[in-house]
Order: C-alpha cells, then structure tokens, then sequence
C-alpha cells in the first residue's frame, strides 16, 4: 500500500523484517518478490505441501481399502518410475506415454478457461480428432506418402477439434448458450459418432468388432526408446510425446508473449474491461475455443498414432475429462499443465502395477486421483483463508 | 458474556443524556465522563499484509449513543480496522473490549453474536432474490424443518424498516431496485441481527443528494435508540453534517480523535493528508454542504498546474453529436435525440443523478456504443475512436470496466500499449519495453506499489484509479470522456486525477466530464450542463448559483427519491 514516509517521526521504530525492507524500497526494481528463482521456490513449496497432503489422504484410503500403505506406495512408485538408476527405463516410459493425452487436453483446457470459456468438451474434442484422422488415413493411405500422411492426419485433427470448439464458442458469442452446457453435449455426439463410424464406414475389412482397421505400421510415431534402454523390454514411448512438449512452449508463447495471448487473459479475468479496452471480446472467445479444441484434437491423433494404432469405440479412458484437474492443478499455467499432467501420467502408470499387486480393481485410479485434486484444493482453500483477502 | 452484552447495549446509560431526535442540528455528544464512555475499545490493533502494514498499533474508542466517523485517505486502515471490528479480518496484535469485557471476534458470526454489523459498500443483497428473501436469509429462517417462509422469517426485519420509517416492499427483486434502495435493505439486513453497533462503510458513495440527507437521517436515529454508528468516510462536510465525535487513521495509525464540535473542515484535513498544512480555498460547493462556507479542499488546482482556465468563446467545436438516439444493454432506449458540441481546451461538465443515460452517453462518446441513430463527428469528419483522433476513456466503475484485478499492476497498465507496434515483434510482445513503459507509467502518475508484480486488487482504490487514469492519459489524447473520474477516492488521489485532467485541457485537449459531484463539475468544469429525463439543460458554472443548480437536480430527483415500492414500479 504505502512505505512509510521518513517526514513522519515514528514515537517507536517500525518492525523491519526482511519482507518489509524489501518492500520498503519500491523504487529499486520492478519486481523483487517475484523473480523467476522465487516463483519456483515458491512454488515447489506450495507442491511439497500438496504432496504431503495427498500421502496422508492416500494413506487413509489405503488403510480403509486394507492394502498396507508402505507396501501400496512402493507399488505406485514402481509401477511410476521403476528403478531408473539401473536402466530400466520401462515404467518411466508408460509415465510419458500416460502423460502426453492429459498434457495436450490440459494445455486445452488452460486456453479455455484462461479466456473465460469454461470449456468441458476436451473429450469430445479429442475423438473428433481422432476421428478425422483415422477417416483420413482410411480413404487417403493409398494416395498419399507416410510421412505426408501423418503430418496430414495431425492437422485433420487439429481442424476437427477446432471446429467441435468453435460450435460451441459460437453459440455462447451468438446466442449466449453456456459453453459448460454445449461442449458436454457436443461430448456425446462425438462419442456416439465415433461409436456409430466404427460400426459403419469406418469399421474393419472383417467387420468383427467396433474397431477400424489398424492403421499401417509406416505412418505410426517412431518409438523412441530401443528396448536395450529399458531391460529388453518394448516401450510405448512415441514420438508424440515431444509433441506435446513443443506445445507448451507454443501455449505459454501464445498467452504470455503475444498481444491475443493478453487480450485472451484480460477477457477471461474481466470481459468488461476487455471491450471498454477495445478488445475484440467475442472474437477472442472464438478464439480461444477454436485453440483449445485444436489441441484436444491433436490429442487424439496422438494417441491414435502413438499408441493405439487404431480407432475403437472405447478409445479414450476420460482424458479429456481429467484434462480439467490436470490444468487446475498446474494452476490454468502451461508449465504447471505440464507438471501436473506428469503426475497423473504417474498415477496412472502407478496404479496399474499397484492394482496387479493388490488384486485392487484399477478403478481404484480415480480413487487416487480424487484424492490429488482434494489435498490441492483443500490446501488451497486453507491458503486462501489464512492470507485473506482484503485491501482498503 | 452475552446477557451482560444485551443488558447493557439495550439500555446504555448514554441514553439519559441524549437529546430527543433532532433532524438538522446534530444533538450534543453523549457525556463524556459517563460511565458508558469507551463503550468499546480497540487497543493497539495491528495487521500486516505480507510486507504492508495496514495498521500500526490503532486505538479506537467508541460510546453507545455516537456517530464516530472514521476518516482517513484510501489504504489509511479504515475498512481494515473495521474489518477487524465485523470478524472479517484477524488481527496480528490487540485487544477489542466490549462493555468492560475484553472479546475475541473470530469470524462474522461472533461479531454478530455481540451485535456488531457492518453495511458494506458493495452491497452482500442476492439480486435473484426478493427483499424478504435476502432479509431471510440473515434471519435465519431457512433452518426451521427444511422449509420456510421467507415474509414470516423477514417479518421483524421488515417490522425494523418501518420503525426506521421505511416501507419496504418484501416482494421486490433486488435486481429492479435502485442503489439507493438497495442500500436501505443492506441497513435493514444488518439491524435485523439485533445490532447494538453498526459499521457504515462510506454509504454516502452510491446515493444522490436528498438521498444522502435520508441516510444521515437515519443514522441519527439509530443513534438516538442507543446505538454505536461507526461511519467511515470520505467527504469532510458529511463528518461535520453528521458525526458527533470523529477518529483521523494515516497511514495504520491513529492521527487523533476528537469531538466534531471541536474541529473543523481545515483541521480534518490536515490531519487525514499529512502533517504538511494543506491550503484550503473557499469553494463554491453548492449542493452537498450544509455549510455554505464549507471549505472542499478538492475543488482547487494544485499551484503546481498551470491552470489556464477556459479557452477562447470563438473556437469550434472539435465533437459534435447530433441527435443522437441511444440504447441500454437490454435494448431499451435510454437517450434520445440527443445533441451537445466540446471544444478544444475546454471541460465539458455533464452533471446529474445515476441512472440518466450517463453510462450509455459516455460509451458512446468514447465509441465503444454505436449510436442507433444520430452523428459523431470530429472536426468534421465521422468520429472513430484511436483512428480519427486519439481517445482516451476513463470508465465510471474501475472494478467493472477499467481493470482486470486479478492480474498485476504492470498488465492492467498495458491494456492499450500492446496494441501499438512499437510494441511488438511481429506477433510478440517486446516485454522489456513494455515494462518500462509500464514503470515510467507508476512513477510518472505515482502509482504507490511495492513492486509491479503484484495483483491491481491489492492496491487501494485511490491507486487502482490511478491506473486507469494512467493508461488513458498515457498518450496525450486529444479527445478524453472521463466519468466519475474521482468517486471514492481520498483528497489526495482527487487532487491529482483533477490536475491531470486540467494538465490535459492546457494541452489542448477537449474533454467531456460525466460527474454524479457537482463539486467536481463546479471545481472543472468551463461550461456544463446537468443531464436529466433524457435531455441536456446548460447552465453557466461560474454564474449559476447554488439555487439554480439546486433546482435543476431536484426537479431530476422527481420519483427518484420515493420508498422501495416506488422504485420498484419505475423499473419494472
């Protein structure tokens, strides 16, 4: 607020600790509490609490689940990181591959929801990426090389995800229709597109189950890791998880490096002060949706081109759904998207082995992931309590 | 605690010595030997904000039977000490004694307990929910077998508001009330919880002139049945209108404290700006002082302006609007056929009450609401904002229109620049530039921030205006809407939006001022005219008397001023 001032005689010396020497001297730069080193300390300090937070909600549910917490931790971590130090790189690279879908929606959602668009349609977004490319490469692999193809198929993705967003960016410009209302329906139709496409037009050459044909080995990601790296084993680590690296660099360029970019985050915190700045509001909505859809959409023609190989009628496990947390969590930052993206990918590879060795079902995965989202969200509300709020 | 608490505040021996209702003349003081004197009593209360020390070892004496006015600049400790009072903020050191007990208030509920309410200035009303209903829910009539009856639980509220002389309709959405009403629900709601004191955080910001006479009424007589009226407050004239002992906070601490009998306008303000005597000029401030001779130490320049007053009768007009017709958000038109002309280093002073068309007017004039019908134009060309001429805009409600809160001092500074090539690298920003622009902004329009890192929330609202007068004079524009520029702001940061704007008009710049202050409009404007049912009455600023301009609002306030019900009907 304000420094003190040296004209008025203070009848007892004010209290000077280091915080307020440092504040007591705004003049010498412009941002001392919030260099980049001690946004990250700050920041690990904040994580270090919410990891501690989730062991002890973790370890409750454990107990009430009557696996030994000790030996369930040790599980997850194997199943998560293995034993690196040794080679064996297997269980850090299903963390990755686990990783890159919930990056890309994650990274979608912050786009969203940095502009105010409370977007809940990663998912739909996502098949309808899928989608598109595996149509593609169905009517388009005879005619067109493997390299050109796949690059082809990303950005069919992308279009189609966009588009999926944009409808619902659209009827929230135009006809005021409430994006968190649209984009879940648009979720549905999706899913039922795909569902109906793999039993039609797209369905395999032998038309036995909802499934399309496996795409051809030449336009999939190459793997990364050769198995001599990871015990001999095949690992699943593609290509595209390095494209989901590269896009939050673009993410974090775009919001914070670009005049759209701010333009985007004014909107988001306060549409009114965006149009009394001559921001163009609603085409920055439309904006913002068409990018957030573009990722979701690229995430699926990853995973399919990474990992699946093929469309099903089952083909995502909820990513787009999970994206909201991942990018809660990360705090709507694309850095932040990225750590906490890593560690649901973690979970998930975590608890696939923790549900082998416990004979747990693996739904016990949204158990843990719930439990994640609540120490957050509880340690926040905690924070947010004992700093207050309040200005004169 | 509590039945020593009710027993002493339903009957305090203040009582006795205060006079029967007087609505003009504030009554003598409670004794101040009683018994009852430091009824309650904060002693060395302290609160930091991270490195800010908000208060510094604050003391405040409050009696039963009292207005106290709490009077300080923006970020001087007012809201934070009564927030401390109402259980809203926790302190870091002190003691709070009620009664001769000492009291711990934890949360807004305990306060309540011990009949402390505070009535905020951003109202805490649902504006989904009828009258009744928002009384109901403080009344706690919801608990009562999972069902209840909003009418029978607002019943006694409602029953308060009569005592109060007012009738409120328990069946009026909020949302179709006017601010004035609206604050009167908030006065209901906070008594409805058996207050013995109740906190006023500057009331008088939202509410026209006769308005503000009705409140202080009203305070005056929950004074009389024996309640402490804590009020915190801007406006000299009002303390002196209506407090009976006042309290001077800079800076987090006590300056000093005193009867109101006992100072005057010349010596609050000495204290409240600083220990620097400050020169005081006799104003013409017609309207809101009861005392004619009152003296409103806003309305001057500064010495250091070069203040050259009006330009030249003979210069064209640079913006002309003609007939214009104009619509609201909800399609309704508001404005019609409106017509006015400003010329260059000339104040165009646009007086009148809320809710006149102001908001849409200004919008438009800034180009930001394209007329359904009717011209702009400048110097003879269709007017297009930052394209024909550089406009600046300076919106009526910072919070809503003019900052994004949540994001640093140094991005709200840049909302325009980043629209300005000189800025930009094909599509990224040129942050290094932008930051010094942004520090050359702070210290040229002296933004106090520790660091321009931090949230725009956490500044006090003089400096928050400070950035949205920052960003709209960054780049001497030649044609400046400017609304309210100054509401809820202190002396000083008053002071310094006026002398920019003057600065601007030396330059030459025209300028149209859209002010609910006709203090503001007296001490800037060269030529003005008050906006009411739609049209524009000019009258001359230094020539018309206080009468006059008495009489153009007062027949504006025309059906403005009535109960609940009344505005409830004109906005159906």
């Amino acid at each position: 607020m304000t420094t003190p001032d040296p004209s008025i005689p203070h009848p007892t010396p004010p209290p000077a600790p280091a915080a307020d020497a440092e504040a007591s001297s705004p003049a010498a730069g412009s941002s001392l509490p919030h260099t980049v080193p001690q946004k990250i300390f700050f920041g690990l300090a904040q994580w270090a609490g919410y990891a501690l937070g989730f062991l002890v909600l973790l370890t409750l549910t454990f107990a009430a689940l009557r696996i030994p917490p000790l030996h369930a931790f040790r599980a997850l971590w194997m199943g998560a990181f293995g034993d690196a130090a040794s080679g064996h790189l297997y269980p850090i690279s299903e963390t990755l591959v686990e990783t890159s879908p919930l990056l890309l929606t994650g990274l979608g959602v912050v786009v969203a929801w940095r502009a105010g668009m409370f977007s809940i349609g990663g998912e739909g977004q996502l098949l309808m990426g899928a989608l598109a490319a595996t149509a593609l490469a169905r009517y388009g692999a005879h005619a067109l090389p493997a390299p050109l193809l796949t690059v082809l198929m990303l950005v069919a993705a992308m279009f189609a995800g966009a588009l999926w967003g944009l409808l619902a960016g659209w009827l929230r410009v135009r006809r005021n229709v409430q994006e968190v209302i649209s984009t879940i329906m648009l979720n549905y139709i999706a899913l039922y597109l795909v569902g109906g496409m793999v039993v039609g037009p797209l369905q395999e050459a032998a038309r036995r189950g909802p499934q399309s044909d496996p795409l051809p080995d030449a336009i999939l990601f190459a793997r990364l890791l050769p198995p001599a790296w990871s015990g001999g084993m095949t690992t699943r680590l593609h290509s595209g998880v390095l494209l989901a690296l590269v896009a939050v660099l673009v993410v974090w360029a775009y919001l914070f490096r670009t005049k759209s970019g701010f333009a985007l985050r004014v909107t988001g915190q306060n549409a009114e002060a965006a149009r009394v700045a001559r921001f163009p509001v609603a085409r920055l909505q439309m904006q913002a949706m068409g990018l957030s859809g573009a990722l979701c959409g690229l995430a699926g023609a990853v995973e399919l081109l990474g990992v699946a190989g093929r469309l099903d009628a089952s083909f995502s496990p909820g990513w787009g759904y999970t994206a909201i947390p991942v990018a809660l969590l990360g705090g709507l930052h694309p850095v932040g998207a990225l750590v906490s993206a890593l560690f649901f990918g973690a979970l998930t590879a975590g608890s696939g082995n923790l549900s082998r060795f416990s004979g747990v079902s693996s739904v016990l995965i949204y158990v843990i992931q719930a439990a994640a989202v609540l120490a957050v969200v509880g340690a926040r509300a905690w924070q947010a309590h004992r700093s207050g709020t309040d200005a004169d | 605690m509590r039945p020593t608490m009710q027993a002493d505040s339903r009957q305090p021996t203040d009582n006795a010595t205060v006079p029967p209702t007087s609505s003009a003349t504030p009554p003598n003081p409670p004794d101040r030997t009683d018994a009852a004197s430091g009824w309650l009593t904060l002693r060395g209360i302290g609160k930091r904000y991270g490195a800010t020390v908000a208060l510094d070892g604050v003391d405040l004496e409050v009696r039963a039977g009292e207005i106290h006015a709490l009077l300080g600049e923006n970020g001087a400790g007012k809201s934070t000490l009564m927030h401390v009072l109402a259980g809203l903020t926790e302190p870091d050191a002190g003691t709070i004694t009620l009664a001769g007990h000492t009291v711990s208030i934890a949360n807004p509920r305990a306060a309540r307990r011990l009949g402390i309410a505070m009535v905020h200035q951003h109202f805490t009303l649902v504006p989904a929910f009828t009258v009744a209903e928002n009384l109901a829910l403080d009344a706690g009539g919801f608990r009562r077998w999972g069902r209840y009856d909003a009418h029978q639980a607002a019943a006694s509220a409602l029953e308060r508001a009569r005592a109060l002389g007012w009738n409120l309709d328990g069946a009026s959405r909020i949302a179709n009330l006017s601010v004035g009403a609206q604050q009167r629900v908030e006065i209901v709601k906070a008594l409805a919880t058996d207050a013995r004191i109740l906190i006023f955080d500057e009331p008088t910001a939202v509410l026209a002139g006769d308005e503000v006479e009705e409140l202080f009424g009203v305070l005056r007589r929950l004074r009389d049945q024996g309640c402490a009226v804590i009020l915190i407050a801007h406006k000299l004239a009002e303390i002196l209108a209506v407090a009976d002992r006042v309290t001077v906070l800079r800076r987090g601490k006590r300056v000093a404290s005193c009867l109101v009998a006992d100072t005057d306008a010349r010596q609050l303000a000495a204290w409240m700006v600083g220990s620097a005597p400050v020169s005081l000029p006799v104003s013409t401030s017609p309207a809101n002082a009861p005392d004619p001779a009152d003296p409103l130490p806003v309305s001057q320049p500064s010495p250091n302006v070069a203040d050259l007053g009006a330009q030249p009768v003979g210069v064209n007009p640079a913006l002309t609007a003609t007939s214009l017709i104009l619509r609201g958000d909800r399609g309704e038109i508001v404005l019609r056929d409106l017509s006015l002309a400003a010329r260059p280093g000339e104040i165009y002073g646009i007086g009148g009450v809320d809710g006149n068309g102001q908001v849409e007017l200004a919008e438009a004039l800034a180009g930001l609401r394209p007329p359904v019908s009717g011209a702009l134009m400048w110097n003879g060309q269709p007017f297009t904002p930052d394209v024909s001429v550089r406009t600046a805009y300076i919106p009526q409600d910072r919070r809503r229109a003019g900052l994004a809160v949540t994001m640093s001092v140094e991005d709200n500074l840049l909302f325009e620049a980043v629209g300005d090539p000189q800025y930009r690298f094909g599509p990224f920003l040129r942050r290094g530039r932008l930051r010094r622009l942004a520090q050359d902004l702070i210290e040229k329009f002296d933004i106090r921030t520790p660091t321009a890192a931090l949230p725009a929330s956490a500044l006090s609202g003089g400096n928050q205006q400070k950035i949205v007068v920052a960003r709209a004079l960054r780049h001497a524009p030649d044609w400046i809407v400017a609304m309210n520029p100054t509401r809820g702001l202190d002396i000083g940061a008053t002071r310094f939006v006026h002398d920019q704007l003057r600065q601007a008009r030396a330059r030459g710049a025209t300028i149209v001022l859209i002010t609910t202050d006709l203090d503001e409009l007296a001490a800037l404007a060269d030529r003005a005219a008050i906006l009411a049912w739609g049209t524009l009455t000019d009258f001359e600023v230094g020539a018309g008397d206080a009468t006059q301009l008495g009489l153009l609002l007062g027949g504006m306030e025309r059906g403005k001023a009535g109960d609940v019900m009344d505005a409830a009907e004109s906005k159906p």
